[in-house]
């Protein structure tokens, strides 16, 4: 019987084939925005997601509060070395790091850029920031604690479109602040506009330069031993803080937070605009199902006496609905299925384009089997819906007027 | 002509399901894209004003670097301020140490983090309030010879938004630790951030912060001169002083005109992208406003071969179909830009309400006009196929055709 259904939606499709055409453009125009949007929405978020993947799920960060922008700013209480050292030794901690951020004028070429800068720490915390912050070189090597008055530079940097004219590589001598340092390493590219201009200094360097206390920290990272439960470091170490500081319970002046929280916290924000823009495409997907519904009544009307024939020979109402519904729906599936394919290839297409002409390892396409699917799934039943009242009006002709109709 | 309309409106009655829902598909484009615009314009209108308030014989001298008061490699001091203030073509020239930090009301636990602003008291005072579109609602400006006195932003006095109870004239408020006396209010500038600022007075807030920094200066050019110009020959200026090359610059020299355009050239393209998406629904409606026409040819085709029989030419029958189909076009734009004014309004309200008056939608004549204008073309040039088609039947044919 179903089979019958399609062969008779098929056929009549096919009677009127332009208009058929003209309805499938219409709904897959709307499907193959979307999709790829949301293709383009999903490879940023998996991007971003990548950048904060690199801090890696057992790690935490601690900072002093202060305003917006880097660790640091507006701080009143900064972090201190001891704090540092006593994290450590609570239960479930790994192994720590302390770093401090500013930024600074470095001279090159003749030209000046100020750039972000952070220490690279001593000992055993060196390991622990190349592996947080997952640091690798394109040439030279990384700092030795007996290193002075070297640099290792960020990716972007050495390039030629760095603000100075003319790339830093290992040899370049820069000025920082109107010190002299040397690049000894540049870094692979991250793809994050800090990590990519960043400026890496050893601490002793870096305190003098800047003129930081020994004991004052910017952020502190904490590495969890494998096995510990990463909340309960968290707690721990917010309990140790608030006694530390002298602060109650909801009044803190620190923060400690875990990749996952602040993963989720820009994942919520990218999503909300995410969001905006496939509403405002999906917009086509729904004046695609009024195209469908109109060619539905069209079809309605043209077969009217059809229908009389089928009612008076003893079809019955639920019967005529089928034919209908089932020429929607199918009008639905397909142009979904091909809105997919198009979505799909434009998705992937666009962002090769936008990749090689911006360089912006955040501009990719993900597209997941899901996706598609649910593309499919969702504009078979866009089409379905909108066949519902066409169907239902072609249900309650009355035979005899059916088949009057037209003489 | 009356007849040519006549006919169309026949038509289109006759077969009501059909153009109300061709109508609604070009109507929700239209709807969308009016609304979009409409905030885009507001944007836009706003940032006009802005300028116009400001005037523009403004101009913003920055130290390159960011980050905390203090820290920062690259600085603007006061004696910068009066080497700006010796160039010829500067009228008045104000410097503002501005940093993020803590305040508390009296209740609070928590403090916040927000902007606090040194302003300099005195006959440069109002350049500066024009300059961020501030203006005094209640109580005093900042005067000379004030100390521990703040003018806050307008967010302060409302519940539940920065604190809890809303702060009043008078009242204490703890800025990094320190007691200032509230001793007015500026009125609503329309952004969350700006609404949060706290003014107070340059010299308390060098003493706050502990720095001679300057954040940045605000220049005013003297009436007549070009402030382009001026703002060269400030560059000029520092670099001599500074022994800097160009390219080597610390600090930055923008007109307020330049740094109004950089802004408003990134909304413009924000609105053109959403736009353009929402453009797609439009190509859908006409996808749709062309199968109508198609099928309205084809149920006339009798029709068109007795109107051929008795003479009509080609031209006759493309016009009537295609006036048609610019009709369906020009109703659905009448019903989008209304049913657009609707959602940007209540949009408006909405924003308003969560803080952001600033996206206020505007409607210009222009606006309306070219979105009605654009619904009919839609119209117009999809219905030309199938009205070519029409005009082509050949009048035997379509006589005979069943």
């Amino acid at each position: 019987m179903i089979k019958e259904y399609f062969r008779y939606a098929l056929n009549s499709l096919r009677r009127r084939k332009l208009r058929s055409w003209l309805t499938l453009i219409g709904i897959f125009i709307g499907i193959a925005a979307v999709v790829s949007l949301i293709g383009l929405g999903q490879g940023l978020q998996y991007a971003v997601s990548q950048q904060f993947g690199s801090l890696g799920t057992d790690k935490i960060t601690i900072q002093a509060s202060g305003g917006f922008g880097p660790p640091g700013t507006g701080v009143i209480r900064p972090l201190t070395e001891k704090n540092r050292q006593d994290i450590e030794r609570i239960d479930g901690v790994k192994r720590t790091a302390g770093r401090l951020v500013d930024s600074v004028r470095v001279d090159f070429n003749n030209r000046a850029e100020f750039l972000y800068t952070t220490s690279w720490p001593q000992g055993e915390q060196k390991e622990l920031v190349k592996e947080s912050l997952d640091i690798k070189l394109t040439s030279g090597r990384l700092q030795k604690d007996s290193d002075t008055g070297t640099v290792v530079v960020g990716a972007d940097l050495g390039k030629d479109s760095n603000g100075f004219q003319k790339r830093l590589e290992v040899g370049s001598k820069i000025e920082i602040n109107g010190k002299k340092f040397t690049v000894i390493g540049v870094m692979k590219k991250k793809g994050s506009f800090i990590f990519d201009k960043i400026i890496f200094i050893v601490d002793k360097d870096y305190r003098d330069l800047l003129g930081r206390n020994d004991e004052d920290l910017d952020l502190i990272v904490a590495q969890v031993e494998s096995g510990a439960d990463i909340n309960k470091v968290k707690e721990e170490i917010e309990r140790y803080l608030r006694r530390e500081r002298d602060v109650k319970k909801g009044e803190e002046d620190f923060s400690v937070s875990t990749p996952q929280a602040t993963l989720s916290r820009v994942e919520s924000t990218l999503f909300a605009v995410n969001l905006f823009v496939y509403i405002i495409a999906g917009i086509s997907i729904l004046v695609g199902g009024i195209g469908i519904m109109n060619t539905m009544y069209t079809a309605v009307l043209e077969r009217t006496r059809e229908i009389g024939i089928m009612k008076s020979i003893g079809a019955k109402n639920s019967t005529i609905f089928n034919l209908f519904f089932v020429e929607s729906g199918l009008i639905g599936a397909v142009g979904g299925i091909v809105g997919a394919g198009i979505g799909f290839t434009l998705s992937y297409g666009m962002a090769a384009i936008g990749r090689a002409q911006l360089e912006s390892e955040l501009i990719s396409a993900q597209i997941s089997p899901w996706l598609l699917l649910g593309a499919i799934f969702g504009s078979f039943a866009i089409g379905s819906l909108f066949g519902i009242l066409p169907a239902i009006r072609a249900t309650k002709l009355s035979p005899v007027e059916a088949l009057r109709y037209g003489k | 002509m009356r007849d040519l309309v006549k006919y169309v409106l026949q038509n289109m009655m006759k077969r009501l399901t059909r153009s109300s829902l061709t109508i609604i598909s070009i109507l929700i484009g239209i709807t969308a894209i009016f609304a979009l615009l409409s905030f885009g314009q507001g944007l836009q209108k706003y940032i006009n004003e802005t300028a116009e308030k400001a005037g523009a014989n403004k101009i913003i001298v920055q130290p390159r670097a960011f980050g905390p008061p203090g820290s920062t490699p690259a600085s603007l001091k006061e004696r910068d301020l009066d080497i700006i203030h010796r160039v010829s073509g500067v009228d008045q020239v104000a410097g503002t140490v501005m940093g993020q930090t803590e305040v508390k009301d009296k209740n609070a636990k928590i403090g916040k983090f927000v902007f606090v602003s040194g302003l300099e008291p005195g006959p440069n005072l109002r350049m500066v309030e024009e300059a961020f579109s501030l203006e005094l609602e209640k109580g005093r400006n900042l005067q000379k010879g004030d100390r521990k006195k703040a003018v806050l932003g307008y967010n302060y006095q409302l519940s539940d938004k920065i604190f809890e109870k809303p702060v009043r004239l008078g009242d204490s408020i703890t800025i990094k630790g320190v007691a200032f006396q509230v001793s007015g209010f500026y009125k609503e500038v329309g952004n969350p951030q700006d609404d949060s600022n706290i003014y107070i007075t340059n010299d308390d807030a060098k003493e706050l912060f502990d720095t001679e920094d300057y954040s940045y200066a605000i220049v005013q050019t003297k009436a007549g001169e070009n402030p382009g110009q001026v703002a060269m020959a400030i560059s000029e200026k520092l670099r001599r002083d500074r022994g800097q090359k160009e390219g080597q610059e610390d600090f930055f020299v923008q007109t307020y005109e330049d740094a109004l355009a950089a802004f408003s050239t990134i909304i413009t393209v924000l609105n053109a992208v959403l736009v353009i998406i929402a453009m797609i629904s439009v190509v859908v409606a006409a996808v749709n406003i062309m199968n109508t026409m198609y099928t309205a040819v084809l149920e006339r085709t009798k029709e068109v071969g007795v109107m051929k029989a008795i003479g009509a030419e080609n031209s006759t029958i493309l016009g009537v179909f295609i006036v048609e189909s610019g009709f369906l076009g020009l109703i659905g734009g009448l019903l989008g830009i209304g049913l657009g004014y609707l959602i940007a309004k209540a949009g408006g309200a909405a924003a308003a309400a969560a803080g952001y008056s600033i996206l206020k939608p505007f409607f210009p004549w222009w606006l309306t006009f070219g979105c009605l204008v654009f619904a009919f073309l839609v119209g117009l040039a999809s219905g030309y196929f199938p009205a070519k088609a029409a005009s082509k039947l050949s009048p035997v044919e379509a006589l005979r055709y069943e």
